[in-house]
């Protein structure tokens, strides 16, 4: 029976697209009940031990104030910034303790946060925003019943889970971070308020993943081909007036014309050179890098993301084994029944 | 995010640099024992009040709290009628009788430092609802802390100005403590942005240490109150350097909470990637430096040299004449 990891954001999901956009609204309050119900359906598979990430708001303290579990459920005690550099450092210590899964509750940044430090640990992305690309909107309990099932070993995670891409910044040569959906380049000169939601701001972007059925610049990309997680392709595109438009929901509520000038395939291993200049490089729909007049920049395509595990997937080969069947019991003895 | 121009950029270091010169000043003269009354400092938060006043005309209003000498300055209230005030000064911006609390320029827009903690929401809705009512286009900002947040006051005036599409927005400059209470402790919400939702208003979270975030979210904010579309919330995260007032001695805080504050200052922030960025010059922002630490001397000097109001002075200006 190995131990289960949770990562919750507190800033996840109140960016500026409630504002300049209809972006949902994702209350920290509702971020503890997700924890809460991960945790009851853990406890129901019979999970015994599991690590939470400590966070400037107190979600992981407060999903547990008052809630009656058998389990054991502790706050990992790091120091706490407030940032991105939080979930990077409770993946790392959650990976270290031998946890089977880490469950994130956040968005594209955070799962990009928690992805540096996990290694080859898989997560369980639950979204906190329809703004979203690689994490999903589930249900906290499933997504905790999928933790269950792996961590109690009533399925084996190398069945159900995939190994995603992952975009690598570089700048002047240096690796300076990685994307797990999409960077691109922007004509702000400021990271400011973070989010796009001008596409006459973009320049180029590189996508691990053009799916209709998202927002943001997956769904640029989806207008043009489909890339899913698993599909080991990337897209090059060049933005602008002049080419070739489609119509793409590039925030929430946002449906607005975007002019491609330029795509093209790319493949595994592939590294594109941007155009140099004054720009800030937005990783997963945030500007995060500010890049000066003489730096060069560069993304690289590779198939070294996180893994994750596909939800249903897992549920569906723990229902075939039996794990969910009450009156199912091991050859040798009971194990985990719920 | 909207284009900045490089007098924009100009104005912003210069407000926050003499925010900072002042403050400093100001925490010194106190320690001399040199100021009557009490200061509660700004240091450490610039970014909020320049990064929302530099959207602002003396046509519109703001409304503020005890820690007001950093709203004064981002308003453009004169810095000597400030430290004048400090002092007790006829010269004061409310001729020696206000203090720190008090500070007001309504010429500036400055509807006043205010030391009822929740007390400038309720204001800022009865100016927006001036701007309503005249068909004027002016926005009013009213910045309160996160203790403030906590207090009856702001949920009436955010409702009010919700129902009312009021064109005002309220800041919340979340400095992580009411005192010496940490946010986390008084705020069942987890998170001040959070309660937008609950008033039907845009509610979002910004980094306070960081300008270009808040002038990009408050110039947002400020257009759309400017549309008639009605008041947005906005936390704004940040550290205050002092302790709550002067003479606090900040047991509640760690040396590495500190040292994290200091390596995100919004000043050197700021400093250092427009300088990457070739945008503006070391010279220039060197002579900024000298000039406003220059300019808070010369303060000090004005407000030392000015006269104490006379004696019969006293009751000028403290009630209303009815006929
Ligand atoms: C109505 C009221 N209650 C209590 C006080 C005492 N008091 C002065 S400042 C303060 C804390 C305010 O905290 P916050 O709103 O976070 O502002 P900050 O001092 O952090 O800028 C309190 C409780 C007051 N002045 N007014
Ligand atoms: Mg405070």
């Amino acid at each position: 029976m190995s131990a289960v990891g949770i990562i919750a954001n507190p800033a996840s999901g109140k960016d500026i697209r409630r504002l300049v956009a209809q972006a949902s609204v994702f209350d920290n309050n509702e971020k503890v009940n997700i924890i809460r119900r991960t945790l009851r359906a853990l406890d129901a598979l019979g999970v015994r031990r599991v690590l939470i990430m400590p966070d400037t708001a107190g979600l992981g303290l407060r999903a547990l104030d008052g809630l009656r579990l058998s389990l054991d459920a502790r706050i990992i005690e790091m120091p706490v910034y407030g940032d991105a550099r939080d979930s990077t450092r409770a993946a790392r210590i959650m990976a270290e303790a031998g946890v089977a899964c880490i469950v994130t509750v956040g968005g594209d940044g955070t799962n990009r946060a928690a992805a540096r430090g996990a290694g080859d640990v898989p997560l369980i992305p639950v979204s906190t925003g329809t703004n979203n690309v690689f994490p999903v909107m589930v249900e906290g309990t499933v997504a905790g019943l999928a933790a269950g099932v792996i961590a109690a070993g009533l399925v084996p995670a190398d069945a159900v889970t995939y190994r995603t891409k992952r975009l690598e910044l570089y700048v002047d040569g240096e690796l300076i971070d990685v994307a797990l959906v999409d960077i691109a380049t922007s004509r702000d000169l400021f990271v400011g308020s973070r989010a796009l939601w001008d596409p006459g701001r973009l320049r180029e972007a590189v996508l691990a993943q053009a799916r209709p059925g998202t927002v943001g610049l997956a769904a640029v990309g989806g207008c043009l081909t489909t890339l899913s997680p698993r599909n080991t392709h990337g897209l090059y595109l060049r933005l602008g007036a002049g080419g070739r438009q489609v119509l793409a929901p590039i925030a929430p509520g946002l449906v607005v014309p975007v002019g491609i000038l330029e795509h093209r395939l790319l493949e595994a291993g592939e590294e594109v050179h941007l155009d140099p200049g004054n720009c800030t490089v937005a990783l997963d729909g945030e500007r995060e890098v500010e890049v000066g007049l003489q730096q060069t920049v560069a993304v690289r395509l590779t198939t070294a993301g996180p893994r994750v595990v596909d939800i249903e997937a897992a549920l569906a080969e723990a229902t075939r084994r039996g794990a969910f069947d009450l009156a199912w019991e091991a050859p040798d003895g009971p194990s985990g029944g719920c | 995010m909207a284009e900045i121009s490089r007098d924009t950029l100009l104005w912003i270091y210069e407000r926050m640099r003499l925010i900072r010169c002042f403050e400093d000043k100001v925490a010194e003269l106190f320690a001399q024992g040199l100021l009557p009354g009490f200061v509660h400092l700004y240091a450490g938060e610039e970014a909020i009040a320049v990064g929302v006043c530099a959207h602002l005309t003396d046509r519109d209003y703001i409304t503020s709290t005890h820690r007001g000498h950093g709203h004064c300055i981002a308003k453009g209230v004169d810095i000597n009628a400030m430290m004048a005030e400090l002092f007790g000064k006829a010269t004061g911006a409310c001729k020696g009788k206000g203090g720190s609390m008090h500070i007001a320029d309504v010429s500036k827009g400055m509807l006043g430092a205010n030391g009822i903690v929740g007390g400038g929401g309720p204001l800022a809705c009865g100016s927006g609802l001036t701007a309503k009512v005249t068909g004027s286009d002016s926005v009013t900002a009213c910045f309160f802390g996160d203790g403030a947040a906590e207090q009856g006051t702001m949920h009436e005036a955010m409702n009010l100005a919700a129902i009312w599409k009021l064109p005002v927005i309220f800041v919340c400059e979340n400095n992580l403590y009411a005192e010496s209470t940490p946010w986390f402790y008084h705020c069942a919400a987890r998170d001040i942005a959070d309660r937008g939702v609950a008033y039907n208003m845009p509610g979002i979270l910004v980094d306070g240490t960081d300008v270009f975030a808040v002038y990009e979210a408050a110039g947002e904010a400020i257009a759309r109150a400017r549309r008639g579309e009605g008041p947005t919330l906005i936390e704004a995260r940040a550290f205050r350097y002092y302790g709550h007032f002067q003479g606090d001695p900040l047991t509640y805080r760690t040396p590495e909470e500190e040292e994290e504050y200091r390596r995100r200052d919004p000043l050197d922030q700021f400093r250092r990637r427009v300088l990457e960025r070739n945008l503006l010059t070391a010279d220039e922002l060197d002579a900024i430096d000298a000039r406003a630490r220059e300019a808070v001397e010369a303060a000090v000097r004005f407000a030392q040299a000015s006269p104490y109001p006379a004696p019969e002075e006293c009751l000028t200006d403290v009630y209303v004449k009815y006929p």
